[in-house]
């Protein structure tokens, strides 16, 4: 579904990616860790060009990623993010509608509907005209995962989507992306939950100073790390 | 104090004194009112050029809109004044109220511009990011998510942009125009009250009662806008 080749990203002459390949195929449930500042949420803020990459190509489903069909892709590529980054001068209910009606995917009563039930699904019916600074934590990242929903994405990026949340919250949003996992759908997700990952990943990658170092299947990559850089990490956060 | 009670009979008493004040305060008003309306004008265009993203058409737009704030902002309001007065528009005839409405509109786009320029920057980059992340176009994401916070943060500021300005036009009296410091000036003088403190006392309440009129409208347009702020 994503392939992407020798993506480069510098910030001036900060060097963040320096070469990555990488395919993703559809169902697959990815998992990039690595240390903080080796590039993983770049490299994942490239793939919806949140970031411009400097150089390298981005595919999705064959068609080059370009800035000529960035809006259609970010239809498809749906993105959830740390600060989750609820719409504050829109009610929930606004923010789960704006892109859909605009966008013309939906009328407006038909994006309501959709979006009632989604508030629904996540216990939060109650919150629908309420404003986001109302919200705790954990309600805002939940609204923020069924606004991208709204679209009907093939793919899910997620951003540490549980980084900025208190324990309590984790586990609620947790679940959230586990439903979807469970449901079939593609997912990419920088975290530092292990054992989140090791639970929902079909393969991790880890990321270390702008490269791919490893990849591998969770069982594998945690029990048996094979290069000397991820047992260090391991060592460290397990 | 009874010299200053009559003092303030005589000068409401006196139709010529009443009307001078009247004349003066309306001359204030209209240049403000008209300064201010291409203040907001002026500065909106500059801080969309200044925010907007660097590309090739914007190079020469976003030199010029720099040099402007920076020259208006870095040189005396009463020197801008004599500048379009005795040189810019030093034509005979020339209607010296448009001339003193271009000098404090070009003035106060300048400070416009940077009050519209820091509220829509102090709008969090992750609000933009959420539009383009769920495929908004960039108009779309000014219009809907950006520019009504903007709007939240410029109010306030805008508010003591407009005041400066309405008492600011004061130094017009220092080119000749008749507004409402001049009229004060003018009816404490030896030909007319021969006493200075009550007529300025009451250009000096003018003055007051616009800004406090103005104060609580921008308070009361404040209030409406913060209701998403609001933990219901």
């Amino acid at each position: 579904m994503i392939s992407v080749h020798n993506l480069k990203k510098e910030f001036g002459k900060n060097k963040v990616l320096k070469g990555i390949d990488f395919e993703l195929e559809e169902g697959e449930r990815v998992v990039i860790l690595g240390p903080s500042g080796s590039g993983k949420s770049t490299f994942l803020r490239c793939i919806n060009r949140m970031e411009e990459p400097t150089s390298g190509k981005i595919s999705f489903n064959g068609t080059e990623i370009t800035d000529k069909n960035i809006g259609k892709m970010r239809q498809e590529i749906g993105m959830v993010f740390q600060h989750f980054n609820l719409i504050n001068n829109l009610t929930v209910m606004e923010n789960l509608i704006l892109a859909p009606v605009i966008l013309k995917i939906m009328d407006q009563p038909a994006a309501e509907k959709r979006a009632r039930e989604l508030l629904k699904h996540i216990d939060l019916s109650n919150k629908e005209n309420a404003y986001p600074a109302s919200l705790s934590g954990g309600q805002k990242q939940r609204v923020a995962i069924i606004r991208a929903m709204m679209l009907s994405p093939k793919i899910l990026l997620f951003d540490e989507p549980t980084s900025a949340l208190d324990p309590e919250s984790i586990g609620d949003v947790l679940s959230l992306i586990r439903e979807l996992a469970n449901n079939g759908m593609t997912i990419m997700i920088v975290t530092h939950e292990m054992n989140f990952a090791k639970e929902i990943a079909t393969r991790i990658v880890f990321i270390d100073q702008g490269k791919i170092i490893e990849e591998g299947k969770p069982s594998e990559f945690f029990a048996h790390p094979k290069t000397p850089r991820v047992k260090e990490f391991l060592d460290k956060v397990l | 104090m009874n010299d200053f009670f009559q003092k303030l009979g005589e000068l409401f008493t006196t139709p010529a004194y009443v009307e001078s004040l009247w004349h003066g305060f309306l001359l204030t008003m209209q240049i403000s009112f008209f300064a201010i309306i291409i203040g907001l004008i002026i500065g909106t265009i500059v801080a969309l050029i200044d925010t907007a993203k660097p590309n090739k058409w914007l190079i020469v737009p976003k030199f010029i809109s720099r040099v402007y704030t920076t020259v208006i902002r870095g040189t005396p309001m009463a020197l801008q004044l004599f500048i379009m007065f005795f040189a810019i528009f030093a034509i005979r005839g020339f209607p010296q109220i448009i001339t003193a409405i271009l000098a404090f509109g070009l003035n106060s786009g300048a400070y416009t511009a940077e009050v519209i320029r820091s509220g829509i920057q102090s709008v969090d980059k992750g609000q933009t990011e959420a539009g383009l992340a769920l495929g908004l176009s960039q108009y779309t994401i000014f219009k809907r998510i950006v520019a009504p916070q903007a709007i939240k943060n410029i109010i306030p500021a805008l508010g003591n942009e407009i005041i400066t300005v309405i008492k600011e036009t004061a130094i017009v009296s220092m080119v000749g125009m008749y507004d409402l410091n001049q009229a004060a000036k003018d009816i404490g003088s030896g030909q007319n009250m021969s006493s200075y403190l009550v007529p300025m006392f009451v250009a000096a309440l003018f003055y007051l009662a616009v800004v406090y009129f103005i104060t609580f409208i921008i308070k009361r347009i404040e209030k409406g806008l913060r209701k998403s702020d609001l933990r219901s």
